[in-house]
């Protein structure tokens, strides 16, 4: 089945994708908080040197997340 | 903390998004006057100060910990959270200053719209506001004042821009408890109006929106009865209320009522792509050149409490050694001198000698966290840390312990998650420390043979330096082996903002070095000065009339000998400590410590070293007769003194067996155990502060030491 949705492990450095949804309340609530929403532009700039976390930009706003985290932001194909 | 009985005082506080700057702020209007204490029953730091008005109205500032809404995911946030669902809280505020950072207006108003439907009157901040004008951001905040019906008053916390004007508008806002009433932000969902009215009506809760929050957080809330939570679990279930979903709902609705709001009240130009910001993160971010930047820098926080501190150290324990001396030659010898330099100076010269560790680590932190370093650290080694239970900041804490463990697991106050800076804090202690170099010297060079191998390598520096690599893969061990044991209480998040570089403000910086200052001082201080005395008098006195006639044997003995004053001296001070308690304990332990290959004079080190390590080779230059060396063996390097103990280490035989004392097997056994053994007072007393309660310390203490005497009985076992 064809995904309908990326997420930020998807995206390449420097490309940027507007959030769609989160599937998972927990993260939700926290990434909503932050001001992470449904419509934020959402820029990848880098991985972490050991893994496993991306630098990303939301709204312009720089933000280090988990790899559970960042698939948990949905975003536009 | 606030006041008993009568008029309780006014409590203003400072609340706003991690990041927001409050803390700048709360700083500009309080100076050195802060107090920094816990919220009862926690961790969570709260710091206060008693504030005089312009008009003289006294009042009590309270800096709450930085959070982005009242749904809370961190400890931090659980507080702010705790404390605003229940106005009998002695933190309970009676007017909140919401500051804000303008230059991201939109994405801090969601904690703001929230407090806006507890009903506490409450006055928007926009700090930041020269950094907005410098950005070309235009903020008309009388529109906001109208938009939300609350005064709105751009300042600067850096600048120091308004704040006047921010205690004038707080003066009055005090006056205006009804304006705060009548107005609200968010309209419930029809479900969830019926469980707010079902909590307002059986737990008697006024205002529809901390209903609303007690029907979410009633499970973990600490001020609710058993009977309170159940009756909530009740109306939540027949309700049918998700929770977590519901929360989730609430904050987007409010987004979506407070972003067009704000847009309208702020001209921003667009964004440039560019920033310096981006261009420094290119390289302190980058893959190779990130962590390589981050281990310099370590080395140079490193080499600040290593050797820089080491003057101001010496300064202090020279003069306490002056006054000390002072002292005796102006008392008469008599128990209570002694108790006065060996005792009392001795712990107070032994509190004090740490400061300048602390500054200095705290001086560097400091400017670390302040200039927004710290979160890239988190960053670039969140899944290291996590594997073993800890947390990027944790290799800050780690790599200061190699100096010290007292100042590095204070450090770990930055750790947002409780159970990673708990794991920190109890992991912190196997980094080989400062205090262990002497200790591991005169060992090494009893035990290990000086050849070189290959010619090149030195046998005894690579024992050496195998000796930290032990205490570090231990620390790892034992951060892994809490991770499975304390399981997860919380959830654990990374998602953490990296702000913006700013150049560190000065005032925050030395603010905070000298609270952590006063904080271990009073704090731990103490605790050492406690433990201090009684090791004192442990060495100082014995059973029945002991001491007396081990002095007068001993006087008689050098007599016979024909032995000079200090030699005298010396032969009284070793019997002495032989007859005293410390001494009859390690003959008591001397089964218990023997099967590590241990006599009771390695006994009575052990426990007099608890003092901290390096105490140990001090012990033992007394029991071994050479009294005055004392001051030279606790040096760092190699010279004269240790070489001379070591010589009277060999000639040490067992009392019963005449089988030498010193073999290799001991020589390394005791090594192991001075790596992993909890030998330090002051660091149990700064757990003890850090952790809120004995029960880490103790247990810290215990889990240590049982490590420690199995590897070193293995060792011994392996060696012999």
């Amino acid at each position: 089945m064809q995904r309908r949705y990326r997420t930020i492990p998807d995206l390449k450095i420097n490309e940027s994708a507007r959030a769609i949804a989160f599937d998972d309340s927990a993260l939700a609530c926290k990434l909503t908080s932050m001001g992470v929403l449904p419509g934020s532009r959402v820029e990848m700039i880098r991985k972490s040197p050991f893994g496993n976390a991306y630098y990303v930009k939301a709204d312009g706003v720089r933000l280090a997340l988990r790899e559970e985290e960042a698939a948990s932001i949905l975003l536009e194909i | 903390m606030n006041g008993e009985g009568g008029m309780s005082p006014l409590k203003i506080a400072l609340i706003g998004n991690p990041n927001s700057g409050k803390s700048t702020v709360f700083n500009q209007l309080t100076g050195l006057r802060q107090r920094t204490g816990n919220f009862p029953g926690i961790t969570v730091e709260v710091k206060e100060t008693d504030y005089r008005f312009p008009s003289g109205k006294e009042a009590i500032l309270i800096d709450f910990p930085g959070t982005y809404s009242l749904y809370p995911t961190s400890s931090d946030e659980k507080v702010v959270a705790a404390v605003l669902a229940n106005p009998a809280d002695p933190f309970f505020p009676d007017a909140l200053v919401y500051i804000a950072d303008v230059t991201h207006l939109e994405k801090h108003l969601l904690l703001f719209t929230q407090l806006l439907d507890l009903h506490i009157p409450i006055l928007l901040a926009l700090n930041m506001s020269d950094s907005a004008a410098e950005l070309g951001i235009k903020v008309n905040a009388s529109k906001l004042a109208d938009t939300f019906g609350v005064p709105v008053i751009p300042i600067s916390g850096r600048t120091g821009q308004n704040i006047m004007r921010l205690t004038v508008e707080l003066e009055k806002l005090l006056d205006k408890k009804d304006a705060a009433a009548s107005r609200s932000f968010y309209n419930p969902t029809e479900s969830e109006k019926q469980v707010i009215q079902a909590v307002q009506q059986n737990l008697g809760v006024e205002n529809p929106y901390r209903a609303l929050q007690i029907a979410h957080h009633a499970e973990w809330l600490p001020f609710l009865h058993p009977a309170e939570k159940e009756t909530v679990a009740a109306i939540t279930s027949t309700k049918n209320f998700h929770s977590l979903r519901a929360q989730v709902d609430e904050t987007l609705e409010r987004y979506d009522r407070f972003t067009p709001l704000s847009q309208a009240a702020v001209a921003q130009p667009p964004a440039f792509p560019n920033t310096p910001t981006d261009r420094i993160d290119a390289v302190l971010t980058h893959r190779f050149w990130g962590p390589l930047v981050f281990f310099a820098i370590m080395l140079l926080v490193f080499q600040a409490i290593f050797e820089w501190s080491a003057y101001p150290m010496d300064w202090i324990e020279g003069g306490f050694a002056h006054l000390s001396e002072l002292v005796s030659d102006k008392l008469p010898a008599a128990w209570y001198t002694e108790l006065i330099t060996d005792g009392i100076l001795a712990g107070l010269g032994g509190i004090l000698v740490f400061v300048p560790q602390i500054a200095l680590l705290f001086l560097l932190i400091g400017i670390l966290e302040e200039v927004g370093y710290m979160s890239r650290v988190v960053f670039m080694f969140d899944k290291t840390m996590r594997r073993f239970g800890m947390n990027g900041r944790s290799m800050v804490a780690l790599i200061s312990g190699s100096a010290c463990a007292v100042p590095a697991i204070m450090s770990s106050r930055t750790i947002g998650n409780w159970q990673e800076r708990l794991i920190t804090v109890m992991v912190t202690p196997f980094i080989s420390c400062s205090a262990r170099i002497p200790v591991y010297l005169v060992l090494i060079g009893l035990a290990v043979p000086a050849v070189k191998l290959g010619g090149i390598l030195s046998l005894q520096s690579l024992v050496f330096g195998a000796m930290y690599v032990l205490g570090l893969l231990t620390a790892f061990l034992a951060g892994w082996a809490m991770k499975k044991w304390l399981r997860r209480r919380e959830p654990s998040f990374l998602a953490i903002e990296l702000p913006v570089y700013r150049m560190p403000l000065w005032k925050n910086v030395l603010l905070n070095v000298w609270e952590k200052v006063l904080a271990f001082i009073s704090g731990a201080g103490k605790i050492i000065l406690i433990v201090s005395i009684a090791l004192w008098a442990l060495s100082r006195f014995g059973p029945g009339d002991a001491i007396r006639h081990a002095d007068q044997a001993a006087q008689e003995e050098a007599r016979q000998m024909g032995l000079d004053t200090t030699a005298t001296d010396d032969l009284v001070q070793q019997r002495r400590l032989e007859a005293s308690w410390a001494g009859q304990a390690g003959k008591w332990m001397e089964p218990a410590i023997r099967p590590l290959g241990y006599d009771w004079k390695i006994g009575i080190a052990l426990l007099t070293s608890f003092a901290a390590r390096e105490v140990f080779t001090g012990t033992l230059a007394v029991l071994y007769n050479m009294g005055d060396a004392e001051a030279d063996i606790n040096d760092r390097s190699e010279n004269e003194a240790k070489a001379t103990l070591r010589e009277r280490m060999k000639g040490e035989k067992f009392s019963d067996n005449g089988q030498p004392v010193y073999t290799l097997a001991t020589a390394l056994s005791l090594l192991v155990f001075y790596a992993l053994a909890m030998q330090c007072m002051s660091t149990l007393a700064v757990v003890r502060r850090e952790t809120g309660s004995w029960k880490w310390a103790f247990l810290q203490f215990v889990l240590m030491s049982a490590l420690a005497y199995i590897a070193a009985w293995l060792v011994y076992v392996a060696f012999s």
